[in-house]
């Protein structure tokens, strides 16, 4: 108090310094601007009304002063706050509290080709703004989104650093692969999919860079995109600058991460009494080593081996700034993350800048680059090493005395060392990209604006192997090999837009847009190889036995060309329709069904601006949208699908061979999305209270998917012909998604903020046109190519589909049952195999006989699980005390079903590699009278977990108890502990000698807990290489590190 | 102000026009790694390019598993107890699912289709060639069809027959043919080829129409055994001598002959010798899909291969195979299999040879060397990661010269007619074993499954046998006792095999007569459930050759 009087004071008498001009009818006003929690205000403008030169602002305290003609009123505006009117009448002294925006409400959204505010907005829009990158971990753009906006699902594929999601919008529209939404950066269009686990399109992106994400989510939003819009759209926008005093932003951060969990292998003694249980049943040899297993010690343990603490550092520093007619922004941003498994990591280094130029009143122009080069490693994952470290037992030893590598004794049964495989061998990517727009906009008449604007998109990414020599105990490498691969990829985009505005007779307000496209992406590759090295240092080709070499070469072109217009009508800013229209031509697709129309309209009453609603303060916001659009999508695996094609073929000396490629559709035509959304948005008490919801209905028809067909049609495998892109079938998506943010507490010291999104989902399979009429889709493991999912009509898409167990056999009265009519009848046990030790018998699952057949064969399996969530959900807190910051974000799934797919090797006794723990518990078989035969009739269940079959010496008892059933499906809903943040910002006082504005502290964990019963490293499964028919299936994927930082940021 | 409002409004009406005008273009997009069909099958290089394809890639799922899995391991030459690509064979415990089963279908259907491909693309696309080059690259699709076909006939009896396979594509869901039926099928492919393959031809490896002649000999000796009764004892005599007249004419106006050293014949630098009738032609240092990958499976350490692709300590040849060796055939059996103390001088050349010394649970059993040929130094480049150059043949002269034996033999049961001694002998001779005067099936069947171990072959003489001595060929399975046998002390000085029972060494099935046959895929039978339906007659549209031996 004392302090702020004496300011005063000083700030008084420093006035009085100034040379007054006392004019008639003149006075001077004293006053103070505060916000609604008493806080000063700094820098607020005060403008006297009419006048367009007296004014002044508030100082460091929020005080001005201001002379004025006696009843004057003051027009004070404040960034952020609501604009008020004072009229001073006679007042010498006064106070003024400036309310503060309601945020939401007064936001502009991206929206395509063009923004608007967000409360005229007609379709379904959910925004994520840059408080929320801050407040977490994030490496990638897409990971911000999960839990975060209502209607999206995110999933990450992998652990891997640098790996990609999988992102829903509105579930699953598209069987041909890609669902992922297109993300619209400044202008440029990129595609989220991606063809493998490991790389993520949108890695390269820095997401410090983001001012703002806005997702599109029903068509009358993502129409005006309606060529790529099918799974979505999401607009993202960078920082870019605003005049004024040039801002210096860093934010740095350091942190470590580690395994959130371990699985409960066996160790090396726990080994050796299963192995020597394994060598008495004659499964295996005996092992001399292991006579005495209590003697021995816990051997290796391979996940701590492979699993370690990593290091990740990030520091991103920006400038944003510019006058009146220049605005400029510059960034420049490192990432390195380390993966917790050794072998993999994550490197980016980004560079971006942008200016925006008004070069005469009538004329705009700006330029926005970014530049980013980063480097994956993928040892780790390509090597499929979180198996190797899964199943190599804990008998071989990392390393040898000398510090070299060690590896098994024999190579009786060959898994390598997968700590020495991992720093052995180089295998990563570099990707360097160059993203850019340019723009020219001209004012032409008022209210009439045109934009010629050009974006582009370059992409080099190289990728590095190279397999030295090596020998991990009886594992001898003596084959140097390197392999290297150049891609180059360049996408441009040239559009063309006329924007026309008007408002006639104040009430009918109007916005035409009308544009046209043409967008062109063309990528070239290039593969050398070379073995023969002499050593393993120089790992270039040129390194390499010349007469060993190999290359390759392909390219491919794909071309859009598009014609779109969007009305934009609002009545008394009551009632508001948007319409759009596009029309699409498609490279991928046939001549003569690669044009398109996508039309929609939307429409919204503004409830709250009608007159009967002023009489209810408490409603601050009422809106209610309807809106419909059809949407297309051209996403064909395979270019050229419409045509016949042959591929050449090697041949050891006759040339080129060449052999069918495909089979050609030449009636290949759009694959289409119609949906329609009915939203509410509801805002209370001053909008303390932001509700919205939206129920939708999309239907897909003329489904892109690669024919399913049988192999005899000779569309499998190597030199196959590729099955026919087709237009089959539609796929249905319904949905409520609901989003709430509450202002709890608001005080002066302390607030309290809540956020809540809801989202659920129901897809089903309306029509498949294949004769066949399902589509399954298999995991590889082995030699064993099995089916897991199938997808059929009127089912879910990408269900589980295999055996389900319903028991076991237990004594030997299982083995029969009375039926209805009370005949006894014998349960049905496999085809080919009998009631015997080698064969079923006591101990072994109890198929279900599905289609009652009494045998359990193909036709038994079924669907056992949905991999869609029941529903998914976010729950955010935030707290504000003094300087103090706290947050914690919850990411919750539901009723989703996960297989559990590597627990059928780990999980059984009999398999020659390390096991899980729970695989020692198997069913122990006794003898019912010890001098009796061995015979079903005699035995029973003396011990064991009462849900693990027995271990059984023949390989087909055990393969057909672990056969792919219900019995590795699991449970996989969770609730996530997402993040916990806390952050402290420095007192201003001190901050102000130091010229800083503001310095924060703060700390951040990621990933910190997960409430689940799934078995597995990580309930958040998502789908193998983005296929969405391989949603849900564990085989060994990369865990998601637990993440600590601690950072700082710092802005003067 | 106004002028430059002019210039721009004239310019945003004109740029979209300008657009429009070209937009087509735009759209137009050619292939730059492709040919497209419009512009192929213009020449005789073009057709050759064409069937070029055929003697590698679409094999290559068949090769990399199947091949041994099936003809040696199902036929109990292989003991492999954790090869899953084996023991389901030689268990007789093999499921829809199987891997290499299913890959090896896929594979055979990717042959008939791609020969497909090529025959309606001549038929329908090809210009500027005369009608003799049409006939001759067709032949050779003919031939690869046909061999497919006797695969298929073979294994599953009744199949899926196809001509064109886009009529495949719009409706997959269709009937097998009865067995029969496919028999006829391969024959008839296998009789155009016969008739319009040409004696010579200028790339080494293509196909003759001596490879047409000698294969027809195997299918037709094959089909000569089939009736309604699987145990008649007896073969229908017109096929018999169908057989011994397709085998003479190689035999006797090729003008081919066996090579003198038949360790040799597995050796990279010979591929493709005289004595090679057909074999799938492997690139060297070739992309994944046009190479053999045999050695890998095969080699039992990495000291052979020279990397970590080396998982054959565990695939032995079984007692069985090894006891089949007569004293004295130590040329034939150690190309074929590695016994303790055998050196090599074509492995680790480095240094000086390999010596094999490798001991399985302290028993000197037996690893596989056919198929093994060294690293890449060794094969100076031919050879690499799960990659070497070495053909796989599919039919070897010797084999032809046993048919002819055979076809001779006929119902007999024994048999001293000169020409067919001669041939039989010119097999044992090589290997350096004495001739015989009189000859059973008994000698030829341990004959071609001596010379041709590890070759894939076994497993169809037994199913040819089985075709009329069914209850013969079952026994026989069954006796051999694989549940139980599995390690064995071979010495190779007194040629003694000591095989060990273990009491509780496989679950393994009975052999019947269901499980003469495979079953089919379950991703084929869940496609198309008509696979497990009655099969439906073939209309055969063309007529068949008859003048081929006239």
């Amino acid at each position: 108090m004392k302090v702020t009087m004496k300011k005063q004071i000083i700030f008084v008498l420093f006035m009085l310094l100034i040379p007054v001009f006392a004019i008639a009818q003149v006075m001077t006003v004293k006053g103070t601007v505060k916000d609604t929690k008493g806080e000063a205000l700094i820098g607020v403008s005060i403008m006297q009304q009419g006048s367009a030169t007296n004014g002044t602002i508030t100082d460091l305290n929020g005080n001005f002063v201001i002379k004025v003609p006696k009843n004057a009123k003051l027009n004070i505006s404040y960034i952020g706050f609501n604009k008020t009117t004072v009229n001073i009448t006679d007042r010498s002294i006064i106070e003024v509290i400036l309310e503060e925006q309601s945020k939401s409400l007064n936001e502009v959204v991206v929206i395509g080709y063009g923004q608007m505010k967000r409360t005229d907005l007609t379709g379904a829009v959910t925004s994520v703004n840059s408080e929320a990158i801050n407040k977490s971990v994030v490496t990638s753009i897409d990971q911000v989104l999960q839990g975060r906006a209502a209607g999206v699902q995110v999933q990450q594929n992998s652990g891997q650093p640098g790996a990609s999601m999988s992102v829903r919008i509105r579930g699953i529209s598209s069987l041909s692969g890609s669902n992922e939404p297109v993300y619209v950066i400044d202008g440029v269009i990129i595609d989220g999919s991606s063809s493998s686990t490991t790389s993520n399109p949108l890695s390269s992106i820095n997401p410090s860079d983001i001012a703002s994400m806005d997702v599109l989510k029903d068509a009358s939003a993502t129409a005006i995109y309606g060529s790529r819009a099918a799974n979505g759209v999401i607009m993202i926008t960078t920082k870019r600058g605003k005049s004024g005093e040039a801002k210096v932003n860093y934010n740095g951060y350091v942190g470590w991460q580690e395994m959130p969990k371990k699985l409960n292998l066996l160790n090396l003694q726990e080994y050796a009494y299963l192995k020597n249980a394994r060598s008495a049943a004659g499964i295996v040899q005996a092992d001399s080593y292991f006579v005495r297993p209590d003697l021995l010690g816990a051997g290796t343990d391979w996940q701590n081996e492979l699993f370690t603490k990593a290091p990740m550092t990030s520091h991103n520093l920006s400038i944003t700034g510019g006058s009146d007619k220049n605005t400029y922004a510059i960034g420049a941003g490192y990432l390195n993350q380390d993966g917790i498994a050794v072998g993999s990591g994550f490197e980016r280094y980004n560079l971006r800048a942008n200016i925006d130029t008004q070069i005469k009143k009538w004329l705009k122009a700006g330029v926005n680059f970014a530049v980013s080069n980063s480097n994956q490693k993928v040892t780790f994952s390509d090597e499929s090493l979180i198996k190797t470290t899964l199943k190599q037992t804990p008998v071989v030893a990392v390393r040898n005395a000398d510090g070299t590598f060690d590896g098994p004794q024999t190579t009786e049964f060959v898994l390598t060392n997968p700590l020495g495989l991992a720093l052995s061998k180089e295998n990563y990517n570099e990707n360097t990209g160059i993203r850019g727009n340019t723009y020219l906009e001209a004012t032409i008449l008022k209210g009439l604006s045109f934009k010629t604007e050009l974006s582009f998109d370059f992409g080099m990414n190289n990728t590095y192997k190279f397999s030295p020599s090596y020998s991990f105990g009886s594992i001898v490498n003596t084959t140097i090999e390197s392999e290297r691969s150049k891609s180059y990829s360049k996408y441009w985009v040239f559009r063309n837009l006329i924007n026309y505005n008007t408002t006639i007779d104040q009430v009918h307000s109007v916005n035409l847009m009308l544009g046209q496209e043409a967008q062109r992406s063309g990528w070239e590759y290039l593969y050398g190889y070379r073995s023969g090295f002499v050593s393993n240092v120089a790992h270039d080709l040129s390194m390499g036995d010349a007469s060993t070499a190999k290359n390759s070469g392909n390219s491919g072109i794909s071309t859009l060309s598009s014609y779109f217009g969007r009305l934009f009508y609002s009545y008394n800013d009551r009632y508001l329709l948007t319409a759009t229209l596009r029309h699409d031509g498609s490279s991928l697709l046939a001549k003569g069904h690669n044009w398109a129309w996508f039309p929609s309209a939307a429409l919204a009453w503004k409830v709250t601006n009608e007159s009967f609603m002023k009489n209810i303060p408490d409603i601050y916001n009422l809106k209610v949208r309807l809106g419909w659009g059809l949407v297309g999508n051209q996403h064909v695996g395979d270019l050229y699908a419409y045509t016949s094609v042959l591929t050449s073929v090697q041949t050891a000396t006759w040339g080129t061979g060449l052999l069918s490629g495909n089979t050609a559709n030449p009636k290949l035509a759009w694959e289409t999305t119609s949906s329609s959304n009915i939203g509410v948005d509801l805002g209370l008490f001053k909008n303390r209270i932001e509700f919205t919801a939206d129920v939708y209905y999309k239907r897909t028809n003329n489904l892109l998917l690669k024919l399913p067909l049988p192999a005899y049609v000779g569309t499998t495998g190597m030199g196959s012909t590729n099955a026919p892109w087709g237009n089959i079938g539609s796929i249905e998506n319904k949905g409520i998604e609901l989003s709430l943010n509450t202002v709890n507490i608001d005080k002066r010291n302390f607030s309290w903020k809540s956020s809540f999104v809801f989202t659920l989902n129901r897809n089903k399979v309306l029509q498949l046109n294949s004769e066949t009429g399902v589509l399954n889709d298999y995991v590889q493991e082995g030699s064993e190519n099995n089916i897991v999912t199938r997808t059929a009509v009127g089912q879910p898409v990408g269900q589980f589909y295999g055996y389900k167990v319903i028991g076991r056999f237990e004594k030997a009265t299982d083995f029969y049952y009375k039926d209805a009519q009370g005949n006894i009848k014998p349960t049905a046990i496999p085809t080919g195999m009998t009631i015997s030790e080698n064969g079923v018998w006591i101990g072994d699952y109890m198929f279900e006989d599905v289609n009652k057949d009494g045998v359990i064969d193909d036709n038994d399996r079924t669907y056992i699980g949905n991999p869609e969530p029941k529903f998914t959900y976010g729950i955010g807190n935030n707290f504000t005390y003094k300087n103090w910051e706290f947050s914690v974000f919850l990411a919750g799934s539901y009723g989703n079903k996960i297989v559990n797919y590597q627990r059928r090797w780990l999980e059984n006794p009999r398999e020659n590699n390390n096991v899980l723990f729970s695989a020692t518990q198997y069913a122990v078989l006794s003898k019912i009278n010890e001098a009796g035969p061995v015979d079903y009739r005699n035995m029973y269940i003396s011990g064991g977990d009462p849900y693990m079959p027995r271990m059984s010496a023949s390989s087909a008892s055990s393969t057909s108890n672990f056969r792919y059933s219900d019995r590795f499906v699991e449970d996989g809903s969770y609730l996530r502990v997402q993040n916990i943040s806390i952050g402290y910002n420095l007192p201003r006082g001190l901050m102000k000698k130091l010229k800083i504005e503001n310095v924060k502290i703060y700390a951040n964990l990621q990933n910190v807990y997960t409430f689940s019963a799934y078995k597995g490293y990580d309930p958040e499964v998502g789908a193998m290489n983005q296929d969405v028919l391989l949603t849900g299936i564990d085989n060994g994927r990369y865990p998601s590190p637990r993440i600590y930082t601690f950072g700082i940021n710092l802005t003067f | 102000m106004k002028t430059i409002n002019k210039l721009f409004l004239g310019l945003i009406l004109a740029t979209p026009l300008l657009l429009i005008s070209c937009s087509e273009s735009f759209l137009d997009i050619q292939p730059n790694d492709k040919l497209t069909l419009d512009n192929f099958f213009q020449s005789e290089s073009d057709l050759k390019a064409s069937t070029a394809g055929l003697y590698n890639k679409v094999w290559f799922d068949f090769n990399d598993k199947f091949y041994y899995g099936l003809g040696d391991g199902r036929s109990n030459n292989m003991y492999a107890p954790y090869s899953d690509y084996v023991y389901p064979f030689s268990d007789l415990t093999e499921t829809s699912l199987t891997g290499p089963l299913v890959s090896a279908w896929g594979s055979f259907y990717n042959v008939i289709g791609q020969s497909n491909n090529v025959i309606n693309n001549i038929r329908k696309n090809s210009k500027n060639v005369t009608e003799e080059q049409k006939n001759t690259a067709i032949a050779e699709a003919r031939f690869m069809r046909g061999t497919a076909y006797w695969y298929l006939a073979s294994l599953w009896g009744n199949a899926i027959i196809v001509e064109d396979n886009t009529i495949l594509v719009d409706h997959p869901v269709v009937n097998t043919s009865p067995r029969n039926d496919v028999f006829e099928f391969a024959m008839r492919d296998l009789e155009f080829a016969a008739k319009y393959l040409p004696a010579t031809v200028s790339q080494a490896g293509r196909l003759t129409k001596w490879s047409a002649f000698g294969m027809l000999s195997r299918v037709y000796l094959s089909y000569s055994g089939i009736s309604d009764n699987p145990n008649s004892a007896v073969r229908n005599q017109t096929y018999l001598d169908l057989a011994r007249k397709a085998a003479q004419k190689v035999c006797e106006e090729s003008g081919l002959s066996l090579m003198s050293n038949y360790a040799d014949l597995f050796k990279i630098e010979n591929n493709n010798n005289p004595e090679s009738l057909f074999a799938l032609q492997w690139v060297p240092n070739g992309d994944y899909g046009v190479t053999n990958t045999h050695q890998a499976y095969f080699a039992c350490a990495s000291e052979i291969t020279g990397d970590d692709a080396a998982w054959g300590f565990y695939t032995l040849a079984s007692a069985n195979v090894i006891s089949e060796y007569e004293v004295g055939d130590s040329i034939r059996r150690k190309a074929t299999f590695m016994a303790y103390g055998d050196t090599y001088p074509e492995l680790k050349q480095a240094t000086g040879g390999y010596t094999y010394i490798v001991k399985h649970n302290s028993k000197n059993s037996c690893n596989i060397k056919k198929g093994v040929v060294g690293s890449t130094t060794d094969t100076k480049g031919k050879s690499s990661k799960m990659n070497s150059a070495l053909n796989t043949y599919m039919l070897r002269l010797s084999e032809v010269y046993l048919i002819y034996a055979e076809a001779i033999l006929g119902n007999n049961s024994s048999t001293s007619d000169a020409t067919a001694l001669v041939y039989f002998n010119k097999v044992r001779t090589r290997a350096g074993l004495t001739a015989k005067q009189s000859i059973s099936y008994e000698d030829i069947r341990h004959e071609r499954r001596v010379e041709l171990a590890m070759e894939g072959q076994y497993w169809y003489d037994e199913v040819r046998r089985a075709y009329y001595k069914q209850q013969e060929v079952l026994d026989h399975i069954n006796l051999e006792d694989r549940a139980h046998i599995d390690l064995y002390n071979y010495d190779k000085v007194t040629n003694i095999c000591t095989p060990t029972v273990n009491a509780n060494a496989r679950a393994v099935n009975q052999a019947t007569p269901e499980r003469m046959l495979l079953p089919y895929p379950e991703s084929e039978v869940v496609q198309n459930p008509l696979l497990k339906q009655a099969p439906v007659s073939y209309q055969f549209t063309e007529n068949r050759i008859t003048d081929l031996f006239n």
